[in-house]
């Protein structure tokens, strides 16, 4: 069952991906948050381990309702609703972010059968999900899509932890948590600075000379 | 023996009967989303009875691929129905074809009707064949490694085994994900192969944003009843094929009467179910650019890719 909510996890990933409206990356940021919210959970249900349960609880406040909030504020006030040109078209983005699936998939099968815990598995899929959200970074151009991109990778990183250890010490998820709450609001304000120096959030145009 | 001949029969009887019923239910859904009373629910009943007595006009242009179409399509899509498993598992013609026929079958009705489509010479027919080729040849890849994901879970390629395995829950997984792959990635190629929104708008009148419509577009008469009959009959098999693979508890696994009855009860609930979904989807998507489509169909390709690998690995 684990290994099923981690599927869907890597379902809405490949939405992320295949998608080109930024409000709705943020809404499937959303709807990711809640699903690894929702694995957590199931997680600390099946290993008694409390603590699961507050950092579930967290990534739902943060993750699923202020953040995107904030994501969605930015989208507004800078009205940038689409990834015109991206450096990867979508085709090509979804094949290699099959591949990367695959690579992760290949990197852990050593691994995963020397693991005892139930979420094993999940080790692989949390890997396949930092690589995702870090070509995400690297395949898109508007500030938004980047910052979701991070995001994701937190994302895989907490799905990680769950995985192999049952979860960080909860004063660890605390801190990354915050980090990231602090990082999307930076974030939020490079954006405006961006659109008010070159009248686009694109982050391209930070490499051109002044003309 | 007779048996299986009347099971035959009542399975063409029962794929020909409720494949209008279909059409017009997605139909009177859309209407009532839109807040109208909407046509009947039996009337594409009345458009078929009607376009079988009226008189074919064929344009001189045309050689025989034209007026033979109508006739191979209907065949062929009818007969990929009878390999399926409609209300009673063991569907006496599974010897005949696995699901690579079936879908080989769906695929040869298609390939003529965009011959015909470019028969007529008009520009329309031609425009409508080209991306009716774009979208049939991106959603192939995505339908067969669905299809060999489901296959090699179950062990055979053979619906009748596929489905009569999963509905005595024989060899239960305790992983669903490939499936959940799979049904992903089979729900986009059902709705890009059949026609419908985000991909082909089956409503439409403006021959600029026609895909299916465009290729049809010169037939009349009793041609063009057997088309769209056709149309609504490889609907009904994607549905089909959807609810029985994924879901056939239900379906009877043996042949007594009651058996018979509940499954076809049962067969009639899970395809009216999956036609409201698609008119509420249908509702609620706008049409894809063309050049968009080929990115969701990317998706669903990728989808039953993850299906593939899911099975894979996470068999051991």
């Amino acid at each position: 069952m684990v290994d099923l909510g981690s599927a869907l996890l890597l379902l809405t990933c490949f939405a992320i991906v295949a998608q080109r409206r930024l409000s709705a990356c943020v809404d499937l940021f959303a709807l990711q948050s809640v699903f690894l919210a929702l694995t957590a959970a199931l997680v600390a249900f099946l290993t008694g381990i409390h603590h699961i349960y507050i950092a579930a609880a967290l990534t739902i406040v943060i993750k699923a309702v202020i953040i995107p909030r904030i994501l969605k504020q930015v989208i507004e006030r800078l009205n940038v609703k689409r990834e015109l040109q991206m450096n990867v078209n979508v085709p090509t983005g979804l094949l290699i972010c099959g591949a990367l699936v695959i690579l992760a998939f290949f990197i852990t099968q050593p691994i995963i059968p020397l693991g005892f815990l139930l979420t094993r598995d999940s080790l692989a899929i949390a890997l396949a999900i930092i690589l995702i959200g870090f070509f995400t970074m690297i395949a898109r151009k508007k500030a938004v899509t980047q910052v979701i991109g991070f995001l994701v990778m937190e994302n895989g990183l907490f799905l990680g932890a769950a995985a192999a250890a049952y979860g960080m010490p909860l004063i660890v998820e605390l801190g990354v948590f915050f980090d990231v709450l602090v990082g999307a609001l930076i974030i939020g304000i490079y954006s405006h600075r961006l659109q008010d120096a070159f009248d686009s959030v694109d982050t391209s145009k930070l490499t051109t000379l002044k003309e | 023996m007779w048996q299986a001949i009347i099971l035959v029969v009542a399975q063409t009887a029962v794929l020909l009967a409720v494949s209008p019923f279909i059409v017009g239910l997605i139909r009177k859904v859309k209407a009532r989303l839109q807040l109208r009373r909407g046509a009947s629910v039996l009337q594409p009943y009345a458009d078929l009875a009607k376009l079988f007595r009226k008189q074919p006009v064929v344009s001189t242009t045309t050689s025989w691929i034209f007026t033979a179409t109508p006739y191979i399509l209907f065949a062929s899509t009818l007969a990929a129905g009878l390999l399926m498993p409609v209300f009673v598992s063991r569907t006496p013609l599974a010897f005949a074809g696995n699901i690579i026929a079936l879908v080989y079958l769906l695929a040869l009705g298609t390939f003529f009707l965009m011959l015909a489509g470019l028969d007529a010479g008009s520009a329309f027919g031609g425009m409508g064949s080209s991306r009716e080729a774009i979208v049939a040849s991106l959603t192939e890849p995505a339908m067969i490694l669905s299809i060999f994901a489901i296959a090699l879970t179950k062990g055979s390629t053979n619906l009748s085994t596929i489905v009569h395995k999963t509905a005595l829950l024989e060899g239960i997984v305790t992983d669903p994900s490939p499936y959940l792959m799979a049904l992903a990635a089979l729900s986009i190629v059902a709705i890009a192969e059949t026609g419908r929104v985000p991909v082909d708008n089956p409503a439409t009148h403006l021959e600029l944003t026609m895909i299916h419509e465009a290729m049809i577009l010169e037939y009349s008469g009793r041609y063009l009843a057997l088309v769209e009959w056709a149309a609504g009959l490889k609907l009904l098999v994607f549905l089909t094929l959807i609810a029985n693979v994924f879901a056939p508890w239900g379906i009877a696994t043996s042949l007594e009467p009651t058996a018979l009855g509940v499954g076809l009860a049962t067969y009639l609930v899970k395809v009216s179910g999956l036609a409201v979904l698609i008119g509420v989807t249908e509702s609620m998507f706008a049409k894809l650019r063309l050049f968009r489509v080929t990115d969701l169909l990317g998706v669903a390709f990728i989808l039953a890719l993850l299906g593939l690998v899911f099975f894979y690995v996470l068999r051991g």
